[in-house]
């Protein structure tokens, strides 16, 4: 037992620096948030509500959690954080505002407009703050999409990938209930709003078991059939003073032959186009960041 | 026959770190007499009955513990020309095993305990020793290319040579065990024992030890002898020929004339254990500490290991992530 515990030691080690590392990290998210932001200053934004559950996939209880949640991740990033869920087209409502708009885009543009109406942003109407749309409602193409809405600095912050990963965080957890999915949301926004903005890949917990356990096996079957001894003769161990006595040697020159070919210069082509962005201008005038999902 | 001590009648053994006969009862050193046995199949010391196998030269006594050396099995036709006196004794033995298996992850506890070890015994090999005289002759036709570029145009040069090579190799002691008991892929990888080492006959070296007859014959195992020289000169002879692209030969003569052929004893510590039904052997050089065998494995270990390297890695990929995700 001893032994295993100690050839475990470095592990441990390890282990200990990464938790010591991620509490201190989390530690300074809080610390840097409460220092950082001031008091709520728009006093024009209509209304104090935060969580919209138009599609009612959550229990008052759940909504009550997240107001809560919501009301100190606000303070803590100086952002207004908005959660709206919905079960119904928005074609024709993106149409009436639009000549033409592709499927994703409808909750870009419902989104955009609820963030304007309202009036919210944290230091300003249409200020600092960031919304989320959930749309449960499959479009004609098949595909529910939600859209994260960002405005002033969170729109600063947000790159497109960093976008991509809290919805696609927030979905996974909302596999095991929306209002996990919901407070995965309003969290992984206060840690990228206090971070550096590093954009980490997504490898989901099955993926990590999966590797882990991958690795282990690896760890065993290396320790495993290892057999001692291998050949350790060579040609000359049985040569008397380990030289060969040469009688005759000859290399003779006897012709050469030259052949030649043309070389076919192949080239090549083609190239690749980057996307990016995010950014662009509401009906009402705001600039906003946002990205979406589909599922 | 036995070696006893002259002081106080113990079993003197031929002792690999002090180079002595040494006798472990009294401490005393170089002084054994020779004690001989009216029959063979009981121990010259208590009596006591043996049991030898066919080919078994020395044993010993399940009874007293005294070595055993069987005269007649190591004199006349028999007589080795030649021994290698154990330089390992069984106590460094131990510790080479120890320091090759003990360290890894799934060696069972149980492994080199003091029971399982009590089985543990240097045993005399027998092996017979071959000097050839080979003479290879080699000719044949060796080509180098070489190539370069020039504008679009690639060139390649092709230089034909005429090759011929006539060596003589000296092989001098090349080993073949003449033990139907030793697996003999197992002896050739216990190789090489040094020839330096090698000494006169004398049956006092044999004493604390097991020992064997030869079981096969000088003629049967020379087949075995030549082809490790076959090999060897081959892979000389492409020494020699080395720089050639491609080498086509249309001669070549590999003849051995054998000098000499010597019978000898060397030495081998076998060590058998068994885990849970599963047998292992390890033998260890008598003479270089050179070790072959398994890596005795623990189920419960491995289970024990794996799942802890398991647990461990994937709480570290979690915390990393966890830390990306709020870095």
């Amino acid at each position: 037992m001893k032994k295993f515990l100690k050839s475990f030691k470095v592990c441990f080690i390890i282990l200990g620096v990464l938790a010591v590392f991620y509490f201190g990290l989390t530690g300074i998210h809080s610390l840097t948030g409460s220092l950082k932001n001031g008091s709520r200053e728009n006093t024009e934004c209509t209304t104090e509500e935060r969580v919209f559950d138009l599609a009612d996939v959550l229990s008052d209880k759940e909504e009550e959690k997240l107001r809560k949640l919501i009301a100190r991740r606000e303070a803590q990033t100086g952002c207004d954080i908005v959660l709206v869920t919905l079960n119904e087209s928005l074609r024709e409502y993106a149409y009436e505002r639009q000549e033409y708009v592709a499927e994703d885009k409808y909750v870009m543009i419902y989104a955009d407009d609820f963030y304007d109406e309202h009036m919210f942003g944290y230091d300003k109407p249409q200020g600092n703050g960031v919304l989320f749309l959930d749309n449960l409602h499959r479009e004609d193409d098949g595909w529910a999409y939600s859209w994260l809405c960002t405005t002033g600095k969170a729109e600063g912050k947000y790159s497109s990938s960093m976008i991509d990963h809290l919805l696609e965080k927030s979905y996974r957890w909302s596999k095991l209930s929306p209002y996990l999915g919901y407070k995965a949301y309003i969290n992984q926004f206060y840690h990228d709003m206090n971070g550096f903005g590093f954009v980490s890949i997504n490898f989901s917990v099955p993926i990590i078991l999966i590797v882990s356990l991958v690795t282990a096996v690896g760890f065993v079957l290396c320790n495993l059939g290892s057999e001692a001894g291998k050949k350790t003769t060579t040609a000359n161990t049985y040569v008397k003073n380990g030289k060969v006595k040469i009688n005759h040697r000859e290399d003779r020159f006897i012709r050469k032959s030259v052949a030649q070919h043309r070389i076919q210069n192949s080239s090549s082509g083609g190239g690749h186009g980057g996307g990016g962005g995010g950014h662009h201008v509401s009906s009402g005038g705001v600039s906003h960041g946002g990205g979406g999902h589909r599922h | 026959m036995i070696y006893k001590c002259k002081n106080c009648g113990g079993n003197v053994v031929y002792h690999p770190d002090k180079k002595k006969m040494y006798c472990p009862h009294c401490d005393g050193t170089d002084s054994e007499e020779e004690v001989r046995s009216s029959v063979i199949t009981e121990c010259a010391n208590c009596g006591a009955p043996m049991e030898v196998s066919g080919y078994t030269s020395a044993c010993k006594c399940e009874h007293c513990g005294s070595y055993t050396i069987l005269e007649e099995r190591v004199e006349g036709e028999f007589t080795p020309h030649l021994i290698l006196p154990f330089q390992i004794s069984k106590e460094k033995a131990v510790k080479l095993l120890e320091k090759e298996f003990q360290s890894r992850y799934f060696t069972p506890g149980t492994f080199l305990s003091a029971a399982t070890l009590q089985g543990m015994e240097g045993i005399y090999v027998p092996f017979f020793l071959y000097d050839y005289l080979a003479t290879f002759d080699y000719a044949g036709t060796g080509t180098k290319v070489r190539s370069w570029r020039s504008g679009n145009t690639e060139y390649v040069e092709t230089s034909y040579f005429r090759v011929e090579r006539n060596l003589n190799i000296d092989f001098d002691r090349i080993p073949v065990d003449a033990s139907i008991n030793m697996e003999d892929g197992k002896m050739d990888l216990l190789e090489p024992f040094d020839a330096k080492a090698l000494e006169a006959f004398q049956k006092k070296y044999m004493s604390g030890f097991l020992g064997e007859k030869f079981s096969e014959g000088l003629m049967d195992l020379e087949p075995r002898a030549q082809e490790k020289a076959r090999r060897d000169s081959e892979e000389l002879l492409r020494e020699t020929l080395s720089g050639y692209t491609t080498l086509q030969a249309d001669r070549k003569h590999l003849n051995f004339q054998r000098q000499k052929a010597e019978y000898a004893l060397l030495p081998v510590w076998v060590y058998y254990y068994s885990y849970h039904g599963k047998k292992y052997t390890y033998y260890i050089n008598g003479q270089s500490g050179k070790i072959l065998g398994k890596t005795p494995v623990s189920k419960g270990k491995v289970f024990a290991y794996g799942s802890a390297a398991w647990g461990f890695l994937f709480t570290m990929m979690l915390l990393v992530k966890m830390i990306l995700e709020v870095l």
